[in-house]
């Protein structure tokens, strides 16, 4: 027997994995970097997005599009400060990891600076208390609502990259960069644009994962990030449609797990799952095998 | 400002550090280390004798013995199904590891949860610090042996390093063995010098602490883990004493510290020491006896036997029922449109792709069955049309990585300082610098490969081939970018080495070289064997004119 309420949490809760993942899948499938910087932006937007609903008494869903900004913006500090100098390097795959991991350091030292070491809520009144009952389920509006614009927006990424210039110019970069440049594709634009959005969705998922469990802390980001990684692995690293399955598959595995098994192994999961994907099926559920080239 | 737990800390610190050192120089990235630490920690702890039994030495003797064994089993039971996946794949699946680890401590009530486990506190500074320097003594004299030089050739470009001979596989693991072995050792430093151990010690966050440690030092030089540990651990040290408040600022600042290092020092604060490379005194390169110890098959003996090859590609047929035969002494000419299949052939030969269908028989060996390194074992040596050479070593050391199939391994004996090694080293060092002379490139063995002008790489491919003393070498376009001088040399060149008894495959555009240089001549065109004979048959023969400047009907075939 399938647990409905259960299993609709589990979905809410993946989609915004997915949604936090699908940075991480973009950023590399276009330049082969695992970006660090990402969960940090994370937990940045979702203490900007309190202070936002909190100060201004602006609604919550006024205060996404906002975040949705602000991330863009340390999409493009990331690209230019902790990539784009590394570029020619021959071991940029390392020092992309640790140069990222420094912004990320500094970015929390500053929102500590700014906020405090606190735990951040919204006001009470903000949050927007509608349920609604389905098949015997309580669900609330929030979580509806996380469902619906992570999967929108994973959407019109899929429809962004597969359709127009600005996709066809990061399919080529991703393909080939050199080539890229050669065919007129400016390759540094290009690449900031994908930090932007890359950065702008993981805001997104940073503010409603405040909204999910009324809740900002500094820590918020390193929790989420190993749960992005095995996400992107069991999609299939730079695959956004694999990045949206793996993101709910491990929403709903991790919420049955705490229901079946226990709360203390839920973390658990994320990193079976993802162990079990690298030895049977390193490419991910959704990734092409790469052909070697000599 | 250096009090005793600083001290202790930056020595442990640079010992985790060296965890990450030892997979780093051959180019793995894992943060498993954290998950070997905490099995150690907790492994040795449990298992171990108490210190009030045994008096502290002997129990932290011990528990560091079992410790060492159980971060070396734990990579070992970690290595073998991860050991095929690269780069960020591998520092994923390892991080899920050491999580996984984690997470079943916590779970554990007898090894005391998520409240961890008291231990009493035994490591001094003086312990602390010679453990250091026995780690740091094993990677000083790791680097500049054969295995060190291996272990950066795989970082560097890991398929030239399987066409040389060398054991990817096996060498990978054995980083990997020696990284969890390490990264025993600190977990058991670790466990007991901070009198309570928890899960938390060894997460994700201390994983990361590790490779930036590793990172910032520098992971090319065996001081560099010191010197990071050295750093990272002062400057919060530092900034206290200057009297920079804690809370934000501190983290800002060594983040922003962190990022120049990494952006402005490449090779890490190890990039402050010069580089000292070891060069073979003039006078050893005659004194010292070649590293040439393979009987070549004589003229008429069967080197490469090729029946009914096809190679396809989705569909696309690279080589079509390709039967070839060559025999020892000859120098044989590969020529033959782009695309016709000619590099294709060369990676059948030398093991890098198998076949779909046919017989490949190269030296005794199946290639494509048999593994790449077995086959160079056999003596098939090659260089690579787009040049595979290993950046960052100078000219001498890529040579010194060909010659890894013919000079002996010296990293045992390195450790203990005998003679032997000095002198096999030597050896192999006049050695390499004779192959350098050879091409012409004496006077360049300091230059990094990836500095070298475009024709010098090609050269510096050569020697590093010939270093291998192969019985068979493949040369995939070796006069591509040289002027008309340049390569009547290196048709010389090629003369003197059939001289040697070595059976020569050229693949080459330049057709008035080849012609000059080789006894008979192969001409492929889309993927079949359309012609072979002396180059005088060659020249004369319809089917080749119509392949290289096209008559009538090919034109209508190829639009």
């Amino acid at each position: 027997m399938v647990d409905i309420q259960q299993l609709f949490n589990g979905l809410s809760l993946g989609s915004l994995y997915a949604l936090f993942a699908i940075g991480f899948a973009l950023v590399f499938g276009i330049l082969d970097r695992l970006n660090l910087a990402h969960p940090a932006v994370f937990a940045v937007a979702a203490y900007v997005g309190i202070d936002l609903v909190t100060s201004l008494s602006i609604s919550v869903w006024l205060m996404l599009p906002v975040v949705f900004v602000v991330g863009a913006l340390l999409g493009l500090v990331i690209e230019r400060v902790a990539f784009r100098p590394l570029k020619n390097r021959p071991d940029a795959h390392f020092a992309g990891l640790i140069s990222s991991i420094a912004l990320a350091g500094v970015f929390i030292a500053l929102l500590q600076g700014t906020y405090g070491p606190d735990t951040h809520r919204f006001p009470a009144e903000a949050l927007p208390e509608t349920t609604f009952t389905v098949a015997g389920a309580q669900i609330s509006l929030v979580q509806v609502a996380i469902l619906v614009i992570s999967v929108l927006l994973v959407v019109a990424l899929g429809f962004l990259v597969a359709r127009t210039r600005l996709g066809r110019g990061m399919r080529a970069i991703a393909e080939n960069p050199t080539a890229a440049r050669v065919l007129g594709v400016n390759v540094d634009r290009v690449t900031a644009t994908t930090f932007a959005i890359s950065s702008a969705l993981g805001a997104v998922a940073g503010a409603l994962f405040a909204l999910n469990v009324n809740t900002a802390q500094l820590g918020m980001g390193s929790a989420i990030e190993l749960k992005g990684l095995a996400v992107i692995i069991v999609g299939g690293m730079s695959s956004l449609p694999g990045a949206l399955v793996g993101g709910l598959l491990l929403g709903v595995a991790e919420v049955f797990t705490v229901q079946y098994i226990g709360s203390s192994w839920r973390d658990l999961v994320a990193f079976a799952l993802l162990f079990l994907i690298l030895v049977v099926r390193p490419q991910g559920l959704f990734g092409k095998r790469k052909v070697r080239e000599v | 400002m250096l009090g005793d737990s600083t001290l202790v800390f930056i020595a442990i610190g640079a010992i985790f550090a060296f965890s990450f050192y030892a997979v780093l120089v051959a180019g793995q990235l894992s943060l498993g280390q954290a998950g070997f630490a905490a099995i150690a920690a907790f492994g040795s702890v449990t298992l171990g004798p108490s210190p009030d039994q045994v008096g502290d030495l002997p129990a932290l003797g011990i528990a560091i013995v079992i410790g060492m064994l159980l971060g070396a089993a734990a990579s070992v039971v970690l290595g073998l199904p991860t050991m095929r996946l690269r780069g960020v794949f591998l520092a994923i699946a390892t991080l899920a590891f050491a999580e996984a680890v984690r997470i079943l401590i916590v779970n554990s009530e007898s090894l005391g949860g998520a409240g961890g486990l008291a231990v009493p506190k035994v490591v001094t500074p003086a312990i602390a610090w010679v453990a250091l320097a026995v780690v740091a003594y094993w990677f000083w004299r790791q680097g500049p042996s054969r295995y060190g030089r291996a272990l950066a050739a795989i970082r560097e470009d890991e398929l030239a390093a399987r066409a040389m001979g060398i054991d990817v596989g096996r060498h990978r693991l054995q980083a990997f063995i020696t990284s969890g072995a390490v990264a025993g050792l600190y977990g058991v430093l670790w466990a007991y010098f901070v009198r309570l151990i928890a899960p938390e010690d060894f997460d994700f966050a201390a994983a990361i602490d590790g490779l930036v440690t590793a990172v910032v030092g520098g992971s090319t030089l065996f001081i560099g883990p010191v010197l990071g540990s050295g750093f990272l651990t002062m400057v919060p040290e530092v900034q206290r004493a200057v009297g920079i408040e804690a809370g934000w600022l501190r983290p800002v600042l060594s983040g922003v510290l962190l990022l120049v290092v990494i952006l402005f020092l490449p090779g890490g604060l190890a990039s402050f020491i010069p580089r000292r490379l070891r060069m073979p005194a003039s006078t050893e390169s005659e004194t010292h006896g070649t590293l040439t110890t393979r009987t070549h098959p004589r003229p008429g003996d069967q080197v490469v036997r090729l029946h009914g090859v096809t190679k396809e590609y989705a569909g696309v047929h690279a080589l079509r029922g390709v039967d070839l035969e060559i025999s020892g002494g000859e120098i044989i000419g590969l020529i033959g449109p782009n695309g016709a299949g000619k590099t294709t052939l060369v990676n059948l030969i030398s093991g890098l792709v198998p076949s779909s269908s046919g017989e490949v028989e190269v030296l005794g060996t199946r290639p494509g069955r048999t593994p790449v390194h077995r086959v160079a074992a056999a003596g098939v040596s090659r260089t690579f049309q787009h040049s595979k050479l290993f950046g960052r070593l100078s000219a001498l050391e890529n040579v010194l990585v060909g010659a890894h199939l013919v000079s002996r391994p010296t990293f045992g004996r390195r450790l203990l300082w005998l003679p032997s090694a000095r002198r096999d080293e030597r050896q192999a060092l006049a050695h390499a610098a004779r192959c350098l002379q050879r091409v012409g490139l004496g006077e360049k063995a300091r230059v990094p490969a990836a500095a070298l002008s475009y024709g010098d790489q090609r050269r510096l491919e050569i020697a590093r081939a010939l270093a291998a003393d192969p019985s068979l070498l493949i040369l995939d376009e070796p006069a591509a970018g040289m002027n008309q001088p340049e390569a009547d040399s290196l048709s010389d060149l090629i003369g003197s080495l059939a001289d040697d008894g070595l059976t020569i495959l050229l693949i080459e555009h330049n057709v008035g070289m080849v012609m000059r240089t080789c006894s008979r001549i192969l001409v492929l065109d889309f993927g079949e064997l359309i012609a072979t004979g002396s180059p005088a048959e060659i020249v004369d023969n319809p089917a080749v004119i119509e392949a290289y400047l096209g008559s009538a009907p090919d034109e209508e075939r190829s639009r």
